[in-house]
């Protein structure tokens, strides 16, 4: 649209290069090489410290025969699909709720947004206790024996990580579906109330598709999230029981460090970013593409 | 939207307001309340975690106060985060800026874009072991270096927090700068960077949030005890709080606290400023 | 102007960074001589429970030393501090660990210091010093580490519950079962496990594994002559009978939650090591305990006490002050000084004539000091190998109810395959 004045503007300035210069230096010195490190380590034995020796792509072989590995990647696509989609759809019907005309408008979305604030850490110690304690009496006062147990000692482990997550993460994607909310022009709701769609038929049809923009910020930024999933596992049931949750990022860390496979690990982590960063890619694409068609 | 308080109290949608209030309590407050009802408990007191205290004991959090030495962590932790608030504030933004408006004209940009974009998806264990024996040698495995990496690291997520709304301001502001002859700093600073503030809102508090409650990087990196952050403070007395549930959650409210009274008083910009800023 | 406004940017980004530097030089180095003169050494210790007495002791090498002054350094997760201390060439002067694998990995990088020609050598138990060489790389017969602490796991229960029940402490593995039977027909619980933390699980293991796995198991299955499937099925079988006297919940139950629970009296014994007495202490000052060798099998004579060593002391070959570092450790050694430590962690001595008289370890600390002890089984396995998670697994089964035969069967298969994953070098 604006290729004509691309043209005749000056090229650009050079303060733009010196800056973004220095701090691509700067990144590249301390994020990049240590990652290349990474990567440049994935093909070798090294345990850390001490002596090495290349050993091609063994590593990444090994990957597919090592099923504490294929586990960990079921585990954690499970997660990430379920989290990703409950915790879109929790913050939808929030964001809906909350957009209403309802009293004390600001302090509820205020105590809705509470949650983000206060750091996964914590919050996974305090419902480490909840899950201990207090639904296993509530599961025993109903009689439902699934629940009266600690979740987290159970096979079900998985469903009281989500949970948590959800409880951390449904806050920030909620803001942002009613950001996307606010920005709807009310003209168009007006418009669809002359064409007869109320309820759910305007959602789906007209809202929805207007949310777009924050559909996709959402979308990518929870699947990666997810997808990367350490805090919460680590200060809840550290990957237990058994491997039962024990996601790629858990298995890096902890096998990479406490179990000597730091160069296996390291292989490991980089096939976790390829795949995280070819997800991404795909969402962004689908997404967008959606986000034209409808634009 | 407008709140309209001059329209009719009818209005209102009760049901809604209602269920949302329901989930507040039950969902939100609940965990809350139990962590400070454990907190405020004498151990022979915690047959009924819900109920309220038979005798208030405080005596948890002076306790928690002195055995994490709560004074210089907290300072530690503080330092941290304030430094590199400021400092992720006014030179991510500004990168952002340069790498957003000039993507299309020149290609240096456009990599440099793409390069902090993917570095967005690199799980931090992996650079862990590496990042450590690169900051020993730059010395900074100390709470001046951990925030400047900080504000290194948060390149990625800021570039492109902060893309969005950079493409929605219209170019022509800029160009109606430049031709009153300001400087691209200038024009940053003074023209585009105000229009930005809701989304400077939102990088802020994610800054925030992140350097707060980390403490992978702290793990790795500050050795020194005295050096450490709350949240390391809460790791390393995991062991020591093991038996007594009341000195362990006054010890994890005290570091909630902080964040709480931020939280309280600045809650509408807060709450303002993701909202106009998540979306361009 | 328009230049000063660039580098006011361009500078910003690069103060923290100038800062940075200037802050490192005060803290680099771990054994620098500060400006006083003296010698700073820095003790690295991994047991992040016994920090206090450690501290006490090191104040008072402190106090008596006008020269050197040692630091204490016991960071969470200090295996992987360490780790991360060692790829940055920066070894603290003497470490403090626990003679286990990480120790193995550490002393095979070739960072300690033999220490066997110090004099108070000739005073620590040879059953300690051979479970040193025996977790030392490729097994060699050289002191990297000086056994000072070592701790003992077995069954540890409720001497009133047992008066009260009529019990007498179980020799045999059938006496044993008996026990557990009549606890259970009189209401109580038996057991408690605490599988929710996963290490929990390797107890029962290294008892029952340490009496019964074939003399030779760790170097044969090293060297890949023999298996875990055909020579453990037995030590299983008795693993899952276990599990029947736990309470419900033993996967969703918490080490530190079980410790209360048991020291309030909720169960009549717990399977752990002497380390778990101060948390049962703790949470209620009067309880009476003791402790038994877990009778794994009905030949009493196999029964011995898991014990290894739980603190072992080394020096790093980079220390700067290598001597002081020497010192520290002969102080470390004095009679007087290990008693102080042992009473304070309900823990044992590995030296000769330093004893534990505590009634909470009274039922073995006679084996002990004969020497009728055997090594904790997962002390000799590879370090990528977790049995616990292979424990926990298979427990996890048995409550989702699998049939025992099946589970068993795939449960040692997986120790297999995982083992030989694990035992790459």
């Amino acid at each position: 649209m604006k290729k004509a004045a691309n043209r005749k503007r000056p090229a650009v300035n050079k303060v733009y290069y010196i800056y973004v210069g220095i701090l691509a230096v700067l990144f590249f010195i301390f994020h990049t090489i240590p990652f290349l490190k990474g990567v440049f380590y994935s093909f070798t034995d090294w345990r850390g410290y001490g002596d090495w020796n290349f050993v091609g792509l063994r590593n990444y072989l090994h990957m597919f025969v090592d099923a504490d590995t294929g586990n960990a990647y079921i585990f954690t696509f499970k997660f990430a699909v379920i989290t990703t989609i409950l915790v879109n759809v929790v913050s939808l019907v929030l964001a809906c709720a909350l957009n209403a005309k309802i009293k004390f408008k600001n302090t509820i979305k205020a105590f809705y947004f509470l949650p983000y604030m206060l750091g996964s850490l914590i919050v996974g110690f305090i419902f480490n206790y909840i899950f201990a304690n207090l639904v296993p009496e509530l599961g025993k006062a109903l009689g439902i024996k699934a629940l009266s147990v600690n979740i987290l000692g159970t096979n079900n482990a998985m469903w009281g990580i989500i949970a948590v997550s959800l409880w951390i993460g449904c806050a920030f994607n909620t803001l942002i579906y009613i950001a996307g909310l606010q920005s709807i022009d009310t003209d168009v709701y007006e418009a669809a109330n002359l064409d007869g769609a109320t309820g759910f038929k305007r959602f789906s049809k007209i809202t929805f598709p207007l949310l777009a923009p924050s559909f996709t910020i959402n979308m990518v930024l929870s699947a990666k999230g997810y997808l990367m999933v350490y805090d919460q596992i680590m200060a809840m049931t550290d990957g237990g029981p058994g491997t039962a949750t024990t996601s790629i990022a858990v298995l890096i860390y902890k096998k990479g460090f406490g179990g000597g496979q730091f160069a296996y690990q390291s292989a490991n982590a980089v096939v976790l970013f390829i795949v995280v960063v070819l997800i991404s890619v795909f969402q962004l694409r689908i997404l967008e593409k959606r986000e034209e068609k409808l634009g | 939207m407008k709140q309209g308080v001059a329209k009719v109290k009818e209005r209102y949608n009760w049901p809604v307001t209602i269920l949302l209030i329901i989930g507040i309590v039950l969902i939100i407050l609940l965990p809350l309340y139990m962590a400070l009802m454990i907190a405020i408990k004498d151990p022979s007191d915690m047959n009924n975690v819900l109920a309220l205290p038979r005798k208030l004991r405080l005596q948890n959090f002076v306790d928690a106060w002195v055995m994490t030495d709560f004074p210089r962590k907290f300072f530690n932790t503080a330092f941290i985060t304030v430094i590199n608030l400021f400092f992720t504030l006014i030179t991510n933004s500004f990168a952002a800026y340069a790498i957003t408006r000039n993507r299309k004209k020149s290609k240096f940009f456009s990599i440099m874009y793409y390069y902090f974009i993917s570095a967005m998806f690199i799980p931090f264990q992996v650079i862990m072991l590496p990042l450590v024996v690169q900051a020993n040698a730059f010395h900074l495995d100390n709470i001046y270096g951990i925030t400047f990496l900080y504000v290194i690291f948060g390149l990625p997520m800021n570039t492109f927090l902060y893309t969005g709304a950079i493409k929605a301001v219209p170019e022509a502001l800029d160009e109606a700068a430049m031709i009153d002859g300001a400087n691209p700093i200038q024009i940053f600073s003074r023209v585009i960077f105000p229009v930005l503030k809701p989304t400077t809102a939102t990088v802020a508090i994610l800054s925030f949030m992140w350097t707060w409650n980390d403490f992978s990087m702290p793990l790795v990196l500050l050795s020194d005890e005295s050096q450490q952050t709350l949240q390391l403070a809460q790791y390393v007395f995991k062991s020591q709080f093991s038996v007594d549930y009341n000195l362990a959650f006054a010890s994890y409210l005290l570091v909630l606290a902080p964040v709480l009274i931020v939280y309280i008083f600045c809650q509408k910009w807060i709450m303002n400023g993701v909202v106009a800023g998540a979306v361009k | 102007m328009n230049k000063k406004v660039i580098s006011t940017l361009v500078i910003g980004t690069l103060i923290a960074g100038t800062l940075a530097g200037c802050g490192g030089s005060s803290d680099a180095g771990s054994s620098a001589k500060s400006s006083s003169g003296k010698t700073e050494l820095e003790l690295f210790s991994t047991k992040p429970e016994n920090k206090d007495t450690i501290q006490k002791l090191v104040d008072k090498y402190n106090e008596s030393h006008d020269d050197v002054t040692v630091k204490v350094t016991a960071p969470p997760d200090a295996g992987t501090v360490l780790k991360t201390r060692m790829a940055k060439n920066d070894m603290p002067d003497i470490v403090a660990m626990g003679g286990d694998n990480n120790y193995t990995e550490v002393e095979g990088a070739g960072m300690l210091l033999d220490l066997g020609d110090q004099d108070y050598i000739k005073d620590v138990q040879e059953a300690y010093i051979d479970m040193i060489y025996d977790v030392n790389k490729d097994k060699e017969e050289t002191i990297y580490g000086v056994p000072f602490a070592t701790n003992a796991s077995g069954v540890i229960y409720n001497t009133e519950k047992f008066e009260e029940l009529g019990l007498e402490v179980p020799k045999t593995w059938d006496e044993f079962i008996d026990t557990l039977q009549k606890i259970q027909d009189a209401g109580e619980q038996p057991l408690l496990m605490t599988y929710k933390d996963a290490w929990t699980a390797n107890a029962p293991w290294n008892s029952i594994a340490a009496d019964l796995a074939p003399e030779s198991f760790a170097d044969d299955r090293k060297a890949g002559k023999t298996t875990f499937v055909g020579t453990h099925e037995e030590i299983t079988e008795k693993y899952l009978t276990l599990l029947d006297y736990a309470q419900d919940d033993f996967m969703g139950l918490s080490y530190d939650d079980g410790n209360k629970k048991f020291a309030n009296g909720d169960a009549v014994m717990i399977i752990n090591g002497n380390w778990a007495i101060s948390q049962y202490r703790n949470a209620n000052p009067d309880v009476k305990i003791n402790m038994f060798a877990f009778p794994s099998s009905n030949d009493e004579s196999q029964n011995k006490v898991t014990s290894g060593v739980d603190v072992l002391l080394g020096v790093s070959k980079s220390s700067s002050n290598v001597d002081a570092a020497k010192d520290f450790v002969s102080f470390m050694m004095e009679k007087e000084n290990v008693q102080t430590y042992i009473d304070e962690q309900f823990s044992f001595s590995a030296l000769k004539g330093v004893e534990q008289s505590d009634e909470a370890v009274s039922g073995v600390q006679e084996d002990i000091s004969n020497g009728k002890v055997a090594n904790f089984e997962d002390h000799y396995y590879p370090s990528g190998f977790n049995m616990s998670v292979l424990l926990t697994e298979l427990s996890l089964n048995r409550a989702n109810g699998m049939d025992d035969k099946e589970n068993i069967e795939q449960f040692l298969k997986q120790c297999d395959e995982k083992y030989d994953v694990a035992n790459v070098d």
